[in-house]
């Protein structure tokens, strides 16, 4: 099937009924999702990778008693779209009861409608666009002697979900991205930018925000591991706010009762300028209007000043807890439970400057790198500094410094935070600059 | 239309557009998956998946394309949208790419196996599952237990403007068990086989020999155990790790650290570059003596095994560590000739849609002459670590710290009480070279990795590194909780 320029609602839909047609199970889902993906990478600020990929992809859920089955093919023609509504249904038969599914949801509400979604003109930016702004990336760092690292990336999506009781949604989305390492001789600094538009990111603006730290961080020097005031700009709080999500924001975990909030609700967990919530709709996001059941997605507060409030929810995990369903579920299989995948830290009332004035001997991480869970139930994570670590002194960023280690509770470290006034895109999340009081560094690097 | 047909339209297409250099990847891969958590079947799917991918090189620079949709029209554009990418590449292309001939081979290859998944049954799979995942939920105070498999099948069909016609039909299979106890303030994992499960190449008998049921239950109790075991001690001391502990180390520490296209700056933006320069080779002390790594793409039943890689270099052993001296790196046709070492058949592309690009093969560490059971010998202070629980390490390979699912104190040579949440950190280097002892033959497995991350777009692959349990002197332990 062409998934061409993803004007294909039609195309999709008449796979969706093919597939419901086909089934004979008591209850039947279908998805398929379209993808039109472009990505061009540069090192040494030169293109050495550039790649088109075009793939859409049917994924069917039968539905047998209490029992279900999913099978998935990207062959799409009618022979094959019958043999994977069989296939789906003959797992479904092989299965055992789950007497807690609650059987497929019905599409009764409607979902939001975003009309800003999709950009035809990012769905469509061509290898030579892509390249152009390689080249206004590469021109500044030749100016500034150095080089980058980075990709450029634009991408269409459609997803198209069907369910026999009568579920019916179309999604198209683009999105684009602006990735930039900029590096010199001993030091590197790092810059990101994320629109559903490629023609409001900036490559020559972002490359000099890159090319800056890069410059400013030259001739690091080694800090001495200890605790200290540790200002996280959004890529590197990103990484913290996707961990907290995985490990503690979904019903699963929650639960089971191996997340930070499960007998926390109602209670303070982290400090009163905190309020997180999962949001689909924010104008800087990447969200959709509903989840992969076909459930109009809620905007769910998780903590509020501070406060443990909620979790997200799918059907089964709303059937078994008595909740509502708040449209978090991912794509069946899935075993994970369900997930907020567009996170978004409310501003403080303070600007990045003032966080940082005020700092007399700190740290500012602009990227964070290979976090990993220590210990779930305390949220304690361990990763590295990298692309842009410098020393705050007496509330002025005044030099580089070697990468290092931090382990440390994300959840203790949020009762000694204050946030930035302005949010930005870091990947699917949308967070401010943050600043952490007795932040534990544990060792160091040799760069 | 015939395989070898689609391809030749596609490298002819390429061809006339003036591509110097073109080559065509067909493939089909089909995903079975299984798992059962708490008494309750979770995920029971089965997924294929089908395209095929052009890549091209024109006037020195890479351009790539693929589809899902395999028609006579669609193979035309997407090996013409690759020649345009590849122009497009070509206007900020520096110093343009170098590509190694590979050689023009008919060949095909299969995945050694000794039972077809597809002969046995799926209610026989699913049984199997039941009956393990009930033996790890015997153990009182399991809060989830699941047990799973995943069987992987994957065709491919590689043509070369140079010539090659290569087929292979790759086989592999992983299952394992898991056991979460939650306490009043902690969660405690166990899993069986090794970290994430045993994942080889080969058939169904991976699955059976893994032997879930008959460690499901010891794997249950040990994460309730672990609740009210003591923590792990902080300090300098000798360690004596897994071997699917010690996988896991090579794959972060060693494997990744060599692949060249790092060493060049190529992952610079994301997976990061490494500290191995190439000034290194030939010279650099990497470890102790004990220390012989090899990036084997032969190796049986070892998970990336194969006949050829994804741009049509033959599957070799090549040495990357010899007698702890750095002496190698996995490199692929485009990055070999700058350290001026061998493509070894080691890159590779996740699924049909994907570029290939240098991945962890199979990176093993070679086994010694000791026997398992006498590595705690002469420990007189130090603790036994199994199985990963957590892994980081900086944006070169250098500063690292792992942390276990499980630890046991050895205390004069004797393994001592079971201890919790153990972890240990250093510097690569510093880390390999007090490697005093490894296991011997009788201990070593080829442990897989299925999930290995690396490049942009995201590209999974599946890698080996066989390895069994090493000492390893003076190490600094117990980091993490006290800041």
């Amino acid at each position: 099937m062409m998934v061409e320029g993803l004007d294909t609602r039609s195309e999709l839909e008449s796979v969706l009924s093919k597939a419901l047609e086909a089934s004979k199970a008591d209850e039947t889902e279908a998805l398929v999702a379209a993808s039109d993906h472009s990505l061009t990478r540069f090192t040494h600020n030169a293109i050495h990778e550039s790649v088109n990929e075009r793939n859409c992809q049917l994924s069917v859920r039968a539905v047998v008693g209490k029992r279900t089955g999913v099978a998935a093919t990207n062959k799409l023609d009618a022979e094959n779209v019958a043999a994977v509504v069989r296939r789906a249904h003959d797992i479904a038969l092989l299965s055992t009861d789950d007497e807690q599914f609650p059987g497929l949801p019905y599409g009764s509400t409607q979902a939001a409608d975003l009309p800003d979604a999709f950009d035809p003109a990012t769905a469509s930016a061509s290898a030579d666009m892509r390249a152009a702004a390689v080249a206004q990336i590469a021109a500044v760092m030749r100016v500034h002697n150095l080089y980058a690292a980075g990709y450029v990336s634009t991408q269409s999506d459609a997803i198209a979900i069907a369910n026999s009781k009568g579920t019916r949604r179309y999604y198209q989305g683009s999105d684009s991205a602006i990735n930039i390492k900029a590096i010199g001789p001993d030091s590197s600094g790092f810059a990101e930018g994320f629109s559903r538009k490629f023609s409001s990111l900036n490559p020559s603006a972002l490359a000099e925000g890159a090319a800056k730290k890069a410059r400013d961080s030259a001739n690091p020097r080694a800090l001495e591991p200890g605790a200290y005031t540790v200002v996280f700009e959004p890529p590197a709080f990103r990484e913290f706010i996707g961990y907290l999500s995985w490990i503690g924001f979904g019903a699963q975990p929650f639960d089971e009762g191996s997340s930070f909030m499960a007998g926390n609700i109602g209670s303070k967990i982290v400090g009163d300028e905190v309020t997180i919530r999962d949001d689909f709709s924010h104008p800087l996001g990447d969200g959709m209007p509903f989840d992969f059941e076909g459930v109009p997605r809620q905007q769910v507060t998780l903590v509020d000043k501070g406060v443990a409030r909620n979790v997200v929810y799918d059907s089964y995990y709303a059937a078994k807890l008595g909740h509502v369903n708040t449209g978090h579920a991912l794509p069946a299989p899935n075993s994970e439970g369900p997930l907020p995948l567009n996170i978004v830290v409310e501003p403080g009332t303070t600007s990045e400057e003032d966080l940082i004035k005020d700092v007399k001997h700190g740290v500012l991480v602009s990227r964070s790198w290979y976090i990993r869970l220590v210990d779930q139930k305390q949220t304690i994570i361990t990763g590295m500094t990298r692309d842009g670590l410098f020393l705050i002194e007496r509330g002025r960023v005044t030099r580089g410094l070697k990468n290092m280690r931090f382990n440390e509770s994300i959840i203790g470290a949020l009762g000694r935070c204050r946030l930035a006034n302005k949010l930005v895109r870091s990947e699917n999340h949308v967070v401010p600059t943050v600043r952490i009081d007795d932040f534990h560094f544990s060792s160091g690097t040799e760069f | 239309m015939h395989l070898e047909a689609q391809a030749q339209r596609a490298l002819d297409t390429a061809a006339s557009l003036g591509a110097d250099y073109a080559d065509v990847r067909l493939g089909e891969s089909r995903d079975e998956n299984l798992e059962v958590r708490n008494g309750v079947v979770a995920s029971f799917s089965d997924s294929e998946s089908a395209g095929f991918s052009v890549r091209v090189l024109v006037g020195g620079a890479w351009g790539f394309a693929a589809s899902a949709d395999i028609n006579d029209g669609e193979l035309d554009r997407v090996a013409a949208l690759a020649v345009a990418i590849a122009r497009a590449s070509g206007k900020t292309r520096g110093q343009g790419i170098t590509l190694l001939p590979a050689g023009s081979f008919q060949d095909s290859f299969q995945t050694p196996r000794e039972i077809d998944p597809g002969a046995v049954s799926l209610n026989d799979r699913l049984s199997l599952l039941l009956a393990a995942e009930a033996e790890v939920r015997a153990a009182k105070g399991v809060t989830v237990a699941r047990a799973w498999m995943d069987v992987w099948r994957t065709k491919k069909f590689f043509a070369s403007s140079e010539g090659s016609r290569i087929d292979q039909d790759l086989l592999q299979c992983g299952s394992g068990v898991h056991a979460l106890a939650v306490g009043e303030n902690d969660v405690q994992d166990r899993v069986f086989p090794g970290t994430g499960g045993l994942y080889q190449s080969g058939g169904y008998e991976i699955i059976k020999k893994a032997d879930l049921i008959s460690n499901a239950r010891r794997i249950g109790e040990e994460s309730v155990a672990l609740l009210s075991a003591p923590r792990c001690p902080t300090g300098t001391m000798d360690v004596v790790l897994s071997g699917d502990q010690v996988s896991l180390q090579i794959h972060e520490s060693i494997g990744h650290a060599l692949e060249l296209d790092r060493v060049m700056g190529w992952e610079a933006n994301f997976s990061g570059t490494s500290f191995a320069t190439l000034d290194k080779l030939g010279s650099f002390r990497y470890g102790s003596e004990h220390v012989n790594v090899v990036c084997d793409m032969t190796c049986p039943l070892a998970l990336a095994t194969h006949g050829y890689d994804d741009e049509g270099t033959p599957a070799k052993s090549v040495y990357l560590i010899r007698d702890g001296v750095l002496v190698g790196y996995m490199a692929g046709r485009d990055t070999a000739h700058v350290a001026n070492v061998e493509p070894g058949g080691c890159v590779r592309a996740e699924y049909w849609g994907r570029l290939p690009m240098i991945r962890i093969g199979n990176v093993n560490l070679e086994a010694g002459s000791v026997p398992a059971e006498n590595l705690f010998d002469d420990v007189k202070n130090g603790v036994y670590m199994e199985s990963n629980r957590s892994w980081s390490i900086d944006d070169k390979r250098l500063n690292f710290q792992f942390g276990c699912q499980i630890g046991y104190e050895i205390k004069n040579g004797k393994k001592g009480r079971m201890l919790k949440n153990p972890t240990y950190a250093g510097m690569t280097p510093t880390f390999w070279r007090s490697c005093d002892a490894i296991g011997n033959a009788a201990s070593w497995v080829a442990w897989g990795t299925p999930n290995c991350g690396k490049g942009e777009p995201l590209q999974t692959a599946r890698s080996c590194q066989g390895a069994a349990p090493t000492r390893f002197r003076n190490v600094e332990v117990g980091v993490g909780y006290d800041g």
